[in-house]
Order: structure tokens, then C-alpha cells, then sequence
């Protein structure tokens, strides 16, 4: 249980988000710790990656942090003000998005997002957001990055609702029905997750400075495929945590 | 030819049954005085349709004027569920019809090309589909693309009765810029019957002349034009007013009950007789000027 050099369990996600971003490619976020992965991205390795928002933005720098996508803070200093048809048709539809991030109420063990109910779909249920641009962010992105709690009931055998589909039932599944890319990597406050390219399901990469594999494993309702060797996750340099800190959240809102 | 006009007027222009596309995303330039005067006149039986759910929406179903939602989902972010649209749905008094933002954009965009469906690659595999193919009325199905042969999902376009937008600025006739990002607004109103402007600014066709390569609505679609400021409030308006923090919380605390709801109902719906009434309530020009937007900043 060492936790080494002085960061914190978000800012060492954020960082392992950064790292899953290349220079020039397209990255389409929502609100949350994939904006600060994103930015992060931007201002060390890949200055010239393109942020896209789904309501219709294009590369933003906000100087305040908003509520959510709607709040204009979000669209400070855009290069383009545009639309849904624009940004998830002509941008995502079309096959430009190289990274999606998503988020939700649970994930199984083939990277199948819920974000609508949690329940009962035919019977009593508690009602949450649904989709908005997930599922299409989950359908069409070459690939995407899913940032979720590390609790039991949150990384679950199966999910309530598939909202936004990973690799389905497992193997072929998804590719046969014609939907692009997959989940590439899953990020929790206790361990970095792949997927099995076989089976497509969930395989532990490496867990978190702070923690134990025991404490991951005994945190989620399934054995993820394990490694021969189980590493500790990259830790954020001191002049990530400082951009973090003092540029990109220095009100301390996306972590707080 | 003038299409301005009250409020009351046009809201009056839509039946009761009719489908009501809405302009508003989460907090973002929803016509809520359109919503309250839709609640006032007690319309009801409409079904609404957006890409993500605004607070325009929420209150009309709380109100019970809103039978059926054709919608992607939605929030109001880090200001809370949609309560009223959350209880409705979990009570089951609220048909719906729930996509995504992508294909519910496809659909407009359909019907504003005329076209008899349209292919998407969204929405396959999910729980999404499943419950869309349960319906009576399917507006999903599957077709094989006549030149590769693969498979595709199609999808129903949507040609609503009406879309009421609100923006920052338009003519008489109806021509209307929106600033700002302008989420699913163009394929609503392209889609529709007809529009209803809602305009916190009423220039001169000139000014519009000036630059009409910002003219998202044009004229020809457009049957009313109502010229009511801060006519979205609490939810923002880009470049004119922010949105009222205090306001929107103050909603969503009293919204996550039945009985807040009708407290709120009353209180701000009610008991005024008109959108006038309604700003002079919150505190009058001196209350909104501190919501003006910066001209630098936007908000």
C-alpha cells in the first residue's frame, strides 16, 4: 500500500488517460477526468490532437469548468462552433474519431456500458441519463477508453442495461454486426484493464501504486483474464500533476 | 410579410397531440417561456422531441401537458437528473421513444432530405434497439445494402408537427442566427412542418442581409416570431445571458418531488399571467442584468 511521490488517485487516471492519446489524432470527450486526460494530452505529447465535443465544438480551451456540456464555460476559445450532424455524423459516423472516452453506472466483463437504468428494464428500475452521444461514441469511434469507479456492484457481471456496447457477448460478436473499433482500455482508481483479443474479455494490465491485486480483484464481481506478471501502473510525472494542478483544474472541479 | 406575434398567440397556433420539437440542450437555450405558457393554457397530450432532454421538456411532462418522448437521453450534468422525465419514465406514465443524440439526429436529418429512412451504424447490439423492436410501432429495422450486401440498420426519419427554437437573434420574417453550437437545431426546423422563433433580439431584415451566412433558420419555414427576452431563463443563452445557477438548483432541489413540483409549478408558472409577470417575480431587470453575458466570454 506505498503510494509514491505526491499525487492523486485522479491524477494518476487522468495521466494513464493522457498516455492512451497520440499527436493529430481526433479524441472525442464529455465532461470529467476524460477532459483533463484530453488536455493533459494537449499540452505535453500531443499538441496538435483535435477535442471534439458532441453538441456541435471543436478544440475549446475553457478557463472555468462548467456543469456539463451544455454550460458554455465548456466552449471557451473553440476553433468552431458546429453541430451534432457536423461533430457525431461527419466527424464520429464518418470514421474520424480515433478515441472515444466514456463513463457510466456499470461495465461488464466485455466493456458493455450502462448509463441508463439500474433495475429491472420490464420491471421496477431506477431511471438514470440514458445514452446521449455514448452509444454512438460506443458504436462508431475507432476506438474508446471507459473511466469507471472501481466498486463491486460498478464493474459487474452483467449490467442492467447495455447502453453502449463493448464487445457484447464476447469473441466476433461485436465485429459482426458492423460496429467499429471497441473498448481498448478500461481505467479505475485501483487498476488499468485491457481486453483479451481472443475473447474480448477483461484482463487486468496493471494496478495502481496505492493498492493490492487483492484489493482490486475483491472490488469487481468477476476474475478479469490475468497477466503472467502484474505490474504497478505508470505514475504521473511531477510536470503532469503541476499542469493538473495549476492549468487545467486548478479550482480543483473536475477532481473534486 | 411580419410574423411577429405574442406569446400567447403562438403557442395557441399548436393542438393539443401535436409533435413539439424542442430547441434546448440540458441548460442551454430551452424555451421555457414557451413551456410555461404551453402549461398555462393547458395543452396537452404532445409529444416532445430533442436530442438530449432540456429543462423546457422536464417541466411540461411534470406539467402533464407531454405524453410521449422521442429523445436521446439526457441530463443536466453536475445540476442533476431531469427529475420530472426520471419519475414519469420510472412510473411508466410517459411513453417513450429513446435513441441516441446520433440517430435521433440521422432522423431529422431524413426528414429534412425527404427521405424514406436512413442507414446507421449506432445503436446495434445495445438494449437501446432491443426496446425500440419491442414497440407496436418499430422505427428501427434491418436492410441489406443493395451494392456491398452487408447489413444496416435503418431508421425512421422524423417530420415533426412543429420545432420551437429559441435564439439570439432573427428578423420579421423569421430568419434567425443561433451563436454558438447549434446541437440538433437546424435538422429540427428543416424537418418540421413549421417553426416558432422564440428571439431575445428582433433586428431588421438589413442587418440580417448584412451576414446571412450565420442564418441557420430561414424565413420561409418559419410561421411565428415572438420577441420575448430572456425568454430561456434559468437555462443560458450564448452571448446574451447566462444561466441562473441558483434558479436551476432551486428547481432541481424542489423537482425531486411530486409536491416540489407543484410548489415550484405555482409559484413560478401559475401564479403570472405572462413571461412579463414571470421577470418581474425573479427580481426585475435588476435580478437579469447580473446574468448578462460578458461579451468576451460568452456567459
Amino acid at each position: 500500500m506505498k503510494m509514491d511521490g505526491d499525487y492523486t488517485s485522479f491524477e494518476l487516471m487522468a495521466a494513464a488517460g493522457a498516455r492512451e492519446l497520440r499527436d493529430g489524432e481526433i479524441v472525442a470527450v464529455g465532461l470529467g477526468l476524460p477532459v483533463v486526460a484530453a488536455f493533459l494530452a494537449k499540452r505535453t505529447h500531443a499538441p496538435n490532437m483535435t477535442i471534439v465535443l458532441e453538441l456541435g465544438i471543436v478544440d475549446p480551451e475553457p478557463i472555468e469548468i462548467g456543469t456539463g456540456l451544455s454550460d458554455p464555460r465548456f466552449w471557451y476559445r473553440a476553433k468552431c462552433h458546429t453541430s451534432f450532424a457536423d461533430m457525431l455524423g461527419m466527424v464520429l459516423h464518418r470514421g474520424l474519431v480515433d478515441v472515444g472516452f466514456l463513463g457510466g453506472l456499470e461495465v461488464d466483463q466485455f466493456g458493455n456500458l450502462n448509463t441508463t437504468l439500474l433495475g429491472d428494464p420490464r420491471g421496477k428500475f431506477r431511471r438514470f441519463t440514458g445514452s446521449g452521444g455514448g452509444n454512438d461514441i460506443a458504436s462508431c469511434a475507432k476506438s474508446t477508453v471507459i473511466v469507471i469507479r472501481h466498486e463491486k456492484r460498478k464493474i459487474n457481471d452483467a449490467v442492467s442495461f447495455i447502453t453502449s456496447p463493448g464487445y457484447l457477448g464476447g469473441g466476433d460478436q461485436r465485429k459482426n454486426l458492423g460496429l467499429r473499433g471497441g473498448p481498448r482500455r478500461l481505467i479505475t482508481d485501483k487498476a488499468i484493464f485491457g481486453f483479451d483479443s481472443e475473447s474480448k474479455k477483461i484482463k487486468l494490465e496493471s494496478i495502481h501504486p496505492n493498492t493490492s491485486l487483492e484489493d482490486v480483484l475483491t472490488n469487481m464481481s468477476f476474475e478479469p483474464v490475468m497477466p503472467a506478471e502484474v505490474p504497478f501502473t505508470e505514475i504521473p510525472t511531477a510536470e503532469q500533476v503541476r499542469l493538473i494542478r495549476e492549468e487545467i483544474d486548478p479550482e480543483n472541479k473536475y477532481s473534486g | 410579410m411580419t410574423k411577429v406575434t405574442d406569446l400567447t398567440t403562438a403557442v395557441a397556433s399548436i393542438p393539443p397531440g401535436s409533435h413539439v420539437a424542442l430547441s434546448g440542450f440540458a441548460t442551454s437555450r430551452c424555451p421555457m417561456a414557451f413551456s410555461h405558457e404551453v402549461i398555462r393554457q393547458g395543452i396537452q397530450n404532445l409529444t416532445v422531441s430533442q436530442c438530449v432532454a432540456g429543462m423546457e421538456a422536464d417541466i411540461m411532462v411534470g406539467a402533464g401537458a407531454v405524453d410521449r418522448i422521442v429523445y436521446g437521453g439526457g441530463s443536466r450534468g453536475r445540476s442533476g437528473q431531469h427529475y420530472c422525465i426520471q419519475r414519469a419514465i420510472e412510473a411508466g406514465t410517459l411513453m417513450r421513444e429513446e435513441l441516441s443524440s446520433l440517430s435521433m439526429t440521422f432522423r431529422y436529418l431524413a426528414g429534412s432530405l425527404g427521405l424514406p429512412f436512413i442507414p446507421i451504424r449506432s445503436l446495434r447490439g445495445s438494449d437501446i434497439l432491443k426496446e425500440l423492436q419491442r414497440s407496436d410501432a418499430p422505427v428501427a429495422e434491418v436492410l441489406e445494402d443493395p451494392f456491398s450486401g452487408d447489413e444496416w440498420l435503418v431508421l425512421k426519419p422524423l417530420n415533426p408537427d412543429v420545432a420551437v427554437v429559441q435564439v439570439q437573434v432573427a428578423d420579421e420574417e423569421g430568419n434567425a442566427w443561433i451563436f454558438g453550437p447549434y446541437w440538433d437545431n437546424e435538422g429540427q426546423v428543416k424537418s418540421s412542418e413549421r417553426t416558432v422563433v422564440i428571439t431575445e433580439k428582433l433586428v431588421s431584415s438589413e442587418e440580417i442581409r448584412r451576414d446571412p451566412g450565420r442564418t441557420i433558420i430561414q424565413g420561409f419555414r418559419v410561421s411565428h416570431v415572438v420577441h420575448l427576452p430572456y425568454s430561456a431563463h434559468p437555462t443560458s443563452v450564448y452571448h446574451c445571458y447566462d444561466f441562473d445557477e441558483a434558479h436551476v438548483h432551486l428547481y432541481a432541489d424542489l423537482t425531486k418531488t411530486e409536491e416540489g413540483f407543484k410548489e415550484y409549478l405555482d409559484k413560478f408558472v401559475y401564479s403570472v399571467s405572462d413571461h412579463w409577470e414571470y421577470l418581474d417575480l425573479l427580481g426585475g431587470l435588476e435580478y437579469l442584468t447580473n446574468l448578462d453575458a460578458d461579451p468576451v466570454l460568452g456567459y
